[in-house]
């Protein structure tokens, strides 16, 4: 267990209220906003919707409607490492698919879930352009190419510590 | 003695070692005590060579490759940093027969230049496009762009000189310049490497249709996925916006031009040109209808020109050597060079840019050099998840917009996935459906009902059941799809389950037809 | 209020606003009309007196494009186009019916009811059985697995209720509360097979911004909102 910084701050209206004052004076600002707050919170979570809207001067339908229209915004935070594996084409077409399998067995988890002690989400992304040098993978921000068994290994051991 | 070295720091390098291998041979240079300088550049797009090491001589640059960690020792014994021999060694980069039957217009500077440079970049003729689109004003823009035969990239393959005229035509008034660098396709990565590799040409290439049609704003809509792309972007405009080539009368001009990066949030279909301007202008990303083309009403209702990444990274070399250059190259109506990419199950993957006109087979087998497993090549998907399956029978055919479509595929924004004889296209067909149904943003019928229902025969084709009967319904199906859906997504989902069945009826239980 | 509404309802809906503008002479199936620039090809039919059908379009609102129930052939253009979004040119001639279009048509009537309560389609009322008469399909061949045939009747609103199986996602009820109302207190919710009409933050009506206007009640045509003051004795699915 990685002992010490938490990854995301604990939600306050007050902290939301200050980054979306950042980023209020941009052109269409709600994606960057709405990036912004998952950013700090690792979520946008449902009651920052109405402090969205009021910013903005929407109604809070049509920022609901946004925020969950994008499958990267979550309503939760996820777990501390989030293992992103490509399940594209090209991926497949390299045996991502066995890969898959194999991290989800691994985890003891399916795609889309998270680890019961909340250490890994595993997930699908569809291409990270890698795919010159696929199956790739992304854990958190960086990224991982010519994915073979031991590499995923070790991928999950990184995810895990 | 001091050298000078190059290690991409592009993420399909980083994705393999990059970092780790810079970090070691600066830890070995210090044991060393040697005076070497280690420049990042983009990379060269030799994807199986890397992570590269290039070492400058005076004869070129000397290239080593794949380098891992445990590699550096013996390089540097054996005198990598004066380009002796290694069983790494691939001689003079500039020479490898990869990168010299290429035909490098909008990579020219990939892997060369350091990305985060605008001085480096200025000086291997960084700029001078913008220098002469300056002094021949917006009207001769956008005649050279025309002139130069330039489709648009990104898949749709639209004339762009015609577009930039068109919202150069619009009356004065707030205009937009739109990046589209939203490439979700699987098989393609070619963006990412200009975003990663050479960021100015494309920020040059958005300054002068800034100026050919009066957008004094541009924004390039990255996909978050692409999270080492958005770093470069922002700090390439900080670094262009220090430097006075963008902003309020940049480059010494009258002209005003500016631009932003913004971040997609997960969505395949925001790569659709209006679906993006929804999401630009912080909305859910549904397609809208035209008329009105983007052109006249577009960003914030505004004329906005959109273009893909490597239409607009092609324009500064158009402007520099003039359209006829770039025209010369090329077939028929499809004209200068494309940045075909090569993956999947392949041998060689990496960025091949090419006139117009090899053939498929080419690419495949002598470039690509087969499948990274060794096995048979079944067949190719060309043109991302909405791209047709080419059989070997039809490797013959020419890289080129029209004789793709008159065997019912495309070429998309040039990307290619290679499958081995594992692959099993009843699986690649259901997937097809699979992705336009996570993908949908769900306007319209065809494609929101369609993908999932599409899901379901396939399944049901799969395990066999009433399975004649449901390939008919498929096929009506994919008719619907393919003439009522609102925008590419469902309406070209079709074409990789209907290439699927046809070339490779014997993977759904079914003969192979008399055609 | 609600009287007044369903008056409306019993005139002829052109299916796109009427514009204003130097008049445009075209053909729709043989029969000449003229219409200002700027009209829509379903505008123009409709005035012919060759009404396509159509279930996202109403005169009501702007042109949405999203049911493609109302595909027309133009001569000289290649595909498809949805008459509501398309618009009239000189001389243009038009097609609104033939087997290409049928065949579409159909298509697109399939899949809507591949996912909408079976025992709701004889005998109703709606503009959307309106338009299975005018296409001329009952049934479908799918044996469909996802649905939304479970969704919650949402009856938190004293005169009107909400059930989502019968809904098609055409969208006019967040149109008409944005753009008639000003309210806009409905959005989609997810998107894909997952969308969803939804109240503010998918809250119920009652609980949502809705101040109970009745605009996305009389503009729905599927009578997926309906009003309670049109079924006695309790509100069934079908």
């Amino acid at each position: 267990m990685r002992l010490g910084m938490p990854r995301y701050e604990s939600w306050t209206a007050e902290r939301a209220r200050e980054i979306i004052a950042r980023y209020r004076h941009l052109e269409g600002a709600t994606l960057p906003i709405l990036h912004a707050l998952q950013e700090t919170f690792g979520c946008v979570p449902a009651d920052a919707v109405p402090l969205v809207a009021d910013a903005l001067n929407l109604s809070r339908a049509e920022i609901h409607g946004t925020v969950t229209f994008y499958h990267d915004f979550r309503r939760e935070p996820p777990g501390l490492r989030v293992l992103k594996l490509c399940c594209a084409e090209s991926c497949q077409a390299a045996g991502g698919d066995a890969l898959v399998a194999r991290a989800e067995e691994k985890l003891g988890v399916s795609m889309g879930e998270t680890t019961l002690d909340r250490r890994v989400t595993l997930e699908p992304v569809y291409c990270l352009g890698l795919c010159h040098s696929s199956p790739a993978a992304m854990l958190d921000k960086r990224v991982v190419g010519r994915l073979d068994e031991g590499k995923l290994d070790w991928l999950v051991k990184e995810a895990r510590a | 003695m001091s050298a000078r070295i190059f290690i991409s720091r592009d993420s399909g390098a980083l994705c393999v070692g990059a970092d780790e291998v810079a970090q070691a041979l600066r830890k070995a240079f210090e044991k060393r005590s040697l005076k070497v300088e280690i420049v990042r550049t983009g990379s060269r797009g030799l994807y199986w060579l890397e992570p590269l090491v290039e070492v400058a001589t005076d004869k070129g640059r000397a290239g080593y490759g794949p380098v891992n960690v445990s590699d550096v020792e013996a390089l540097l014994d054996a005198g990598m940093l004066e380009g002796k021999k290694h069983e790494l060694g691939i001689g003079l980069v500039e020479n490898h027969p990869w990168l010299k039957s290429q035909t490098r217009l909008t990579f020219k500077n990939c892997g060369i230049i350091d990305p985060r440079s605008l001085e480096d970049y200025k000086a291997h003729g960084g700029y001078k496009g913008l220098e002469k689109a300056l002094a021949v004003g917006p009207k001769a823009i956008v005649e050279e762009v025309i002139s130069s035969g330039l489709r648009g990239r990104g898949g749709a393959g639209f004339p762009t000189g015609i577009k930039w005229r068109t919202v150069a035509e619009t009356p004065p008034q707030q205009k937009y310049i739109v990046c589209n660098a939203d490439e979700g396709d699987s098989g393609t990565f070619a963006d990412r490497m200009i975003m990663e590799g050479d960021p100015f040409v494309l920020i040059e290439g958005m300054t002068i249709a800034g100026i050919a049609v009066g957008a004094t704003f541009g924004y390039v809509y990255i996909r978050a996925e692409y999270p080492d792309a958005i770093e470069a972007m922002e700090i390439a405009i900080h670094d262009a916006r220090k430097g006075g080539v963008l902003g309020r009368g940049m480059a010494g001009s009258s002209f005003d031009f500016d631009m932003e990066v913004r971040a997609g949030a997960g969505a395949y279909v925001c790569g659709e040109e209006t679906s993006m301007l929804e999401s630009l202008e912080g909305k859910r990303g549904e397609v809208r209808a035209k008329p009105p083309l983007p052109a006249h009403v577009g960003l914030f209702g505004k004329p906005t020109v959109i273009n893909n990444v490597l239409s607009l990274a092609s324009v500064p070399i158009i402007m520099e050597r003039g359209g006829g250059f770039y025209r010369d190259f090329g077939m028929g109506k499809s004209r200068g060079t494309m940045p075909i990419q090569l993956a999947g199950n392949i041998k060689h993957g990496g960025l091949y840019e090419t006139a117009f006109g090899i053939t498929l087979g080419e690419l495949v087998d002598e470039i690509g050099g087969g499948t990274r497993s060794g096995r048979p090549v079944r067949a190719a998907q060309v043109g991302g998840p909405l791209g047709a399956y080419f059989p070997r029978e039809l490797f013959d055919t020419p890289f080129d917009y029209e004789a793709f479509a008159a065997r019912n595929g495309l070429i998309g924004h040039g990307g290619i996935v290679v499958f081995d004889d594992t692959v099993d296209m009843a699986k690649q067909a259901r997937f097809a459906m699979e992705f336009c149904a996570i993908e949908s943003c769900g306007k319209c019928t065809p494609c929101r009902i369609g993908s999932v229902r599409g899901v379901e025969l396939m399944d049901k084709i799969m395990a066999g059941e009433d399975r004649s009967e449901n390939l008919i319904v498929l096929e009506n199906l994919c008719n619907t799809m393919k003439f009522g859906s609102l925008c590419a997504l469902g309406g070209f989902a079709p074409y990789p389950v209907m290439s699927a069945l046809t070339h490779f009826p014997e993977d759904f239980g079914t003969e192979r037809k008399r055609l | 209020m609600w009287a007044e509404l369903r008056e409306l309802r019993d005139g002829i809906d052109t299916g796109t606003p009427p514009r204003d503008g130097p008049n445009v002479t075209l053909t729709v199936d043989g029969v000449e009309v003229s219409v200002p620039a700027g009209t829509s090809i379903m505008l123009a039919a409709a005035k012919a007196g060759r009404s396509v059908p159509k279930l996202c379009a109403t005169d009501m609102l702007e042109a949405f494009g999203s049911c493609r129930v109302c595909l027309v052939e133009i001569e000289g253009r290649s595909g498809f186009p949805a008459s509501c979004t398309s618009l009239v040119a000189d001389s243009m001639v038009v097609r609104t019916q033939s087997d290409d279009l049928q065949r579409l048509r159909k298509g697109v009537i399939e899949l809507y009811l591949s996912d909408f309560p079976s025992g709701d389609i004889p005998g109703g009322w709606s503009e959307f059985h309106t338009v299975l008469d005018q296409v001329g399909v009952k049934t479908h061949p799918y044996a469909p697995i996802d649905n939304h045939m479970d969704a919650p009747i949402d009856s938190s609103n004293p005169y009107f209720l909400f059930d989502p199986a019968k809904c098609i996602v055409c969208s006019r009820c967040v149109r008409a509360c944005a753009d008639i109302q000003g309210t806009f207190a409905l959005t989609i919710d997810g998107r894909g097979f997952r969308s969803k009409v939804a109240a503010g933050m998918d809250e119920t009506f009652f609980e949502s911004p809705c101040v109970s206007c009745g605009a996305c009640v009389q503009t729905c045509p599927t009578q997926a909102l309906i009003e309670k003051s049109l079924f006695v004795g309790g509100y069934s699915r079908g």
